[in-house]
């Protein structure tokens, strides 16, 4: 099943996708973790959040975007200025980033010079970056009026009913999520980093009906797997977005496990769950704003840290591997803090800078984990001493 | 850092030098000129600033009285609040007992006035683990805050959330990194909404409650009123400067926009911004009705717009090369304020703000739509496309003030701009206005030197043939 | 005992021959297309200087990005632990390493007992790498070689703008133009080279003894500027910079050998 799932995060228009679609379904694209997911699901559509793998060029990325950009919405726009996204019916794009939200005109503007390639139905939608009473309740009402404007476009009702049907939906997933980290953080983690991260991914890109069940079978077969973590170093990844299989695996090819991660195709949609009693939008506007480990939420550094502490505890991690895409200044320099303090507290760490695309740095990559390999291991040896 | 960068507070050397200029004029022009053989390194900048007489001389003495209230905040007893200039200070300056001190304007003072500019202090934050991709406009000064080389705040504010988040997390950093209070306001993507006016109006009070928690003091409802009445008078001032710049050729010299913005960013509704406004505006109705423009040689080969900020390299180099090359300069599209009664802002007056003294409600009314104005904070917060934004601002400022030419400036750290200037750009020249893009760093000269950078303008205008 | 070491790199390919204490002969080559031929033809060229063969090498450990190529290697470590061997080696008082390669730049920490504390990389900017002073001797129609010394004849040395290498070209070609001596140019090229590094180095929080390994480590005009920039000597190993790693690939044979 694990396989289904590598092929289902590696290719973008999967066969869940297809067949969905064959089947009259619509595909809704989404930029960003602060777009709740459970509305999209109660408009009877599909949610999948948007990515930028398979490019192999950034002609059209690089000619509408600037030269100091993230890699990653260039990626995503290289791939609609091909016409790769033209089985979505519809994207919203949030201001996640920057560089993020000037996707959304980027794509808006490509689309005039590539004919057909913009979603029918295409939104722009501005999250909150702060968490108290009165964002949560403007970012309620941006909500509700994104439930309009997807009402009105397909033709859907979103009631108050559907919503918590698709809250608890999307919280069980959660909690089986959740269920996985606990096998991941165990001694005898029974499955690769690699392996886990294409779960994550095929969750954003299969319905999630059908991913639910595969997920929960997955996990029994995961309980009685022998583990894949001995002799290998227990290994943390933290920062900007990532979605590379072939990045994880060349970090585990050194010798490491990934257990753990905070980055957003990961831990950060489900490490929470959506509260069932409150009133549906209220509960996944706070949720959104309150539980999201990111750093585009201004001034919750600690919470972040204490966060990434307690989940190294937890799962036992030898070391954390702080990435950021080049260009990516949010998690770029808030790694620099919590190297400083992670430091501080004992846990190794390494900053690591990439690109996002097409893995074709693997060499400096592999040299880089593996000097960090044999610090932590070295670092080892001298404690016993 | 070089030993010697160590050695003095960065905010005591840019007061000291500040302090020293604008006292030059006191003395005679003999004395004047036997100074400048012992300032090698100012007396570029000195001239650049003070050959305009008056207004040159307002300019240094009103960023002296901010620069001395900085130095001398503890001293006093005060607080200092730490922040970044898309912030009204009006706020501030209702408060008995807090001085505050912006981020970039603390980084220009350093990057016109040093030899080495704010390279230094850069690249410290760079050393402490800020990435070296952010926006130099921030790291400029707040590298000497990371180094203990500065009156330490007590307490940040960032009104960049929502607008741009490269700013934001400069501050973000800083207050991680050195565990300082920090209260983001936080901004929609839409300006006019009621939603988003009311959330304007939350926010900012939340702010203000901050504020007084960590002064200790409340905000002031007389020195409020004060602050905001003197800026309706700036306001009026500024409306008749705008219309001046209407004129061909414009009586206004270059490097009065940076006197204009650089004043209504440190020292707004404060009289000594006055006098500089109604100095400003002698100089230009004298040349108005002489029919000259504001260039030494009173001649206009042509206007431009910088449409986004300016080009802050050492010595001021940027307005001198201008005025030498005889071009016209009209105001840079992020500084505009958005004052009830501007040239631009006909037909578009549900985008301005007013000003309501008659209670502290109005007033904090009405500061939260001026604070929802400010440079960026208006025009960059939704696509770029979109009513009240960044080309809508653009191109209205363009019909009213008749640009020859427009160029797009900013720093490597500028997401949000390099997203998407070269959209702006194809949109500008289908409307019949060129647009260059400087590849350069407005803040930094490692990244493209002035002298590289003038010949690409030269370059552009050769080519296109821009002359009025 | 006789160990190797052998480093290939994407521009060179070094190869050290250590018989306990004395290095008996290294050799250094271009780096071909193929890793494992590069590994063996350099080994070849190093064990003929010693007019030994590769049976009468005990333990040969590869380093660098062709590592897992090398056909004669038992055992590999990354080129960040073999600087930091080689360096401590020859130098037991090195506390901070600074390694400018054609491609990147690493500034390395060591512990009092020469082990990687941490190490910071710059490797996704071509500027603050040797790949620059490639780029700009090609400019000034000089040989790589020649950009060092010709520094130390500058009169006015330039400030050159160079926080992008392909931005900083044209920059150049502006000095060019105003007749600005070769000299001068020199300079200014080689104290932004150093000026970027030390920005790496800073953030490693230095710790003396400082040294630098790597091929733009035979560029005295960087080195000197280096030494202003960081306010510390930069203490010269006696062996080619360039083979560093390759000697520390074979310390670590040693020690594998001797049961460390």
């Amino acid at each position: 099943m694990i396989k289904e799932m590598k092929k289902a995060a590696n290719t973008l228009e999967n066969q869940y996708i297809q067949k969905w679609k064959k089947s009259g379904g619509k595909v809704v694209g989404y930029s960003c973790t602060f777009i709740p997911e459970e509305i999209i699901h109660a408009a009877g559509l599909m949610p999948f959040r948007l990515r930028g793998i398979g490019t192999m060029s950034l002609s059209i990325g690089d000619s509408y975007f600037g030269p100091v950009i993230c890699s990653f919405p260039k990626c995503m726009l290289q791939l609609a200025g091909q016409g790769t996204y033209r089985f979505l019916d519809g994207a919203i794009i949030t201001n996640g980033c920057d560089s993020m939200r000037r996707l959304e005109e980027c794509w808006r503007k490509a689309s005039d010079d590539y004919p057909g390639t913009l979603p029918e139905y295409y939104e722009f939608f501005s999250v909150p970056h702060k968490a108290v009473d009165y964002s949560i309740a403007f970012y309620g009402g941006e909500l509700r009026n994104m439930i309009e404007t997807l009402e009105k476009h397909f033709g859907a009702s979103i009631s108050d009913e559907a919503l918590r049907e698709s809250i608890a939906l999307y919280n069980e997933g959660r909690k089986c999520l959740q269920k996985l980290d606990g096998l991941r953080y165990s001694e005898k983690a029974p499955i690769t980093g690699e392996d886990a991260m294409a779960i994550l991914i095929a969750g954003h890109a299969i319905p999630r009906e059908e991913f639910n069940g595969i997920l929960k079978g997955i996990i029994e077969d995961l309980e009685k797997t022998a583990s894949k973590a001995e002799n290998k170093k227990r290994l943390m990844l933290v920062g900007s977005a990532s979605d590379d299989l072939d990045f994880i695996r060349a970090i585990e090819e050194a010798g490491a496990i990934v257990v753990a991660d905070t980055i957003c195709f990961g831990s950060r949609t489900y490490s929470n769950l959506v509260d069932e009693q409150a009133a549906p939008v209220h509960a996944l506007s706070s949720h959104y704003l309150n539980h999201s480990i990111c750093p585009r939420m201004l001034g919750y550094y600690k919470s972040r840290l204490a966060y990434i502490m307690e989940t190294a505890k937890k799962a036992k991690v030898d070391g954390i591997i702080l990435q950021n895409v080049r260009f990516c200044d949010l998690h770029g320099s808030e790694n620099g803090v919590f190297e400083r303090d992670l430091e501080a507290a004992g846990i190794p760490c390494m900053r690591l800078e990439r690109e996002y695309g097409p893995l074709v740095e693997t060499g400096r990559i592999r040299m880089r984990i593996d000097a960090f390999m044999e610090r932590i291991a070295s670092a080892e040896v001298h404690a016993g001493e | 850092m070089k030993k010697e960068t160590r050695e003095y507070n960065y905010d005591w050397m840019i007061w000291s030098i500040f302090n020293a200029g604008s006292k030059v004029l006191d003395g005679t022009q003999k004395e004047y000129e036997s100074l400048k053989k012992v300032i090698p390194n100012f007396r570029t900048l000195l001239d650049t600033v003070l050959r305009h007489g008056e207004p040159g001389v307002l300019f240094l003495k009103m960023l002296l009285e901010y620069l001395d209230s900085l130095v001398t905040a503890k001293k006093q007893g005060k607080k200092i609040c730490l922040g970044t200039f898309v912030t009204a200070k009006h706020i501030f300056h209702a408060f008995d007992n807090v001085v505050p001190v912006w981020a970039e304007p603390m980084t220009v003072f350093g990057t016109l006035a040093l030899r080495r500019a704010t390279t230094e202090y850069m690249d410290y934050c760079c050393e402490l683990g800020f990435t070296e991709t952010s926006c130099s406009a921030q790291r400029g000064s707040l590298g000497a805050y990371l180094a203990g080389l500065a009156e330490m705040p007590d307490f940040m504010v960032c009104g960049a959330p929502g607008i741009c988040d490269t700013n934001a997390n400069a501050i973000q950093f800083m207050s991680s990194y050195m565990d300082l209070p920090l209260f983001q306001l936080n901004f929609p993507a839409k300006l006019t909404e009621e939603r988003v006016m009311d959330y304007h109006r939350k926010d900012l009070r939340a702010m203000i409650s901050f504020i007084e928690d960590h002064a200790g003091t409340r905000i002031n409802e007389g020195k409020l009123r004060e602050s905001l009445e003197e800026q309706k008078h700036q306001d009026e001032l500024c409306n008749e400067f705008y219309d001046l710049m209407r004129l061909k050729p414009c009586p206004v010299p270059p490097i009065f926009q940076l006197f204009h913005y650089g004043g209504r960013l440190t020292m707004p509704g404060k009289k000594s911004y006055t006098a500089l406004l109604e100095s400003m505006l002698e100089v230009a109705r004298k040349n108005a009705a002489a029919g000259v423009a504001g260039t030494s040689t009173g001649k206009e080969r042509s206007r431009l717009m910088m449409c986004y900020i300016e080009h802050y390299t050492t010595d001021a180099r940027f307005w001198e090369w201008l005025d030498a090359q005889e071009i016209s300069l009209l105001p840079a599209l992020i500084f505009t304020f958005w004052h009830e009664g501007a040239n631009y802002t006909m037909g578009r007056e549900d985008e301005t703000y007013h000003i309501d003294t008659s209670n502290m409600e109005t007033m904090l009314d009405s500061l939260s739509d001026l604070n929802s104005r400010m440079p960026m904070v208006k025009q960059l917060r939704g696509p770029y496309d979109a009513p009240h934004m960044w080309l809508d601002d653009l191109l209205g400022l363009s019909k009213i003030l008749k640009p020859d030419f427009l160029i797009y400036v900013g720093s490597m750290g500028c997401r949000n701009s390099w997203g998407v200037n070269k959209l702006v750009q194809r949109d500008c020249e289908r409307e019949g206005i060129p647009m260059m893009l400087l590849f350069a760093d407005a803040f930094d000269d490692r990244v493209a030197s002035w002298e590289s950078v003038a010949e690409k303008i030269s370059e552009f205008m050769h080519v296109r043939r821009i002359v009025s | 005992m006789i160990v190797a070491g052998c480093d290939v790199g994407s521009l060179t390919t070094k190869a050290v021959i250590l018989d306990n204490t004395k290095i008996i002969s290294y050799a250094l080559i271009k780096s071909s297309f193929n890793p494992d031929q590069s590994a063996s033809e350099v080994m070849e060229k190093a064990l003929k200087q010693a007019g030994l063969a590769m049976n009468d090498i005990r333990l040969c450990v590869g380093t660098g990005y062709g590592r897992e190529r090398i056909p004669f290697v038992k055992k590999t470590v990354s080129e960040i632990a073999c600087h930091a061997k080689g360096a401590y080696w020859l130098l037991p008082s090195a506390r901070t390493i600074i390694d400018v390669g054609g491609q990147d730049c690493k500034a390395i920490r060591l512990d009092i007992k020469g082990n990687v504390i941490k190490f910071m990389t710059n490797d996704k900017c071509a500027s603050g790498t040797g790949r620059f002073l490639e780029v700009m001797a090609k400019l000034l129609n000089l040989e790589l070689e020649e950009l060092g010394k010709l520094s130390s004849q500058a009169r006015n040395a330039i400030t050159l703008a160079a926080t992008c290498t392909a931005w900083s070209q044209a920059e150049v070609i502006v000095h060019m133009n105003s007749n600005t001596s070769k000299a001068d140019l020199a300079a200014g090229i080689n104290d932004a080279m150093a000026a970027r590094v030390s920005i790496l180095v800073k953030a490693v929080a230095l710790e003396k003894d400082v040294c630098m390994t790597g091929g733009v480590a035979k560029n005295i005009g960087v080195v000197a500027a280096m030494e202003k920039h960081l306010d510390v000597p930069i203490r010269r190993l006696r062996v080619d910079p360039q083979i560093i790693g390759a000697l520390g690939a074979a310390v670590f044979a040693k020690e594998k050998m001797e049961g460390k």
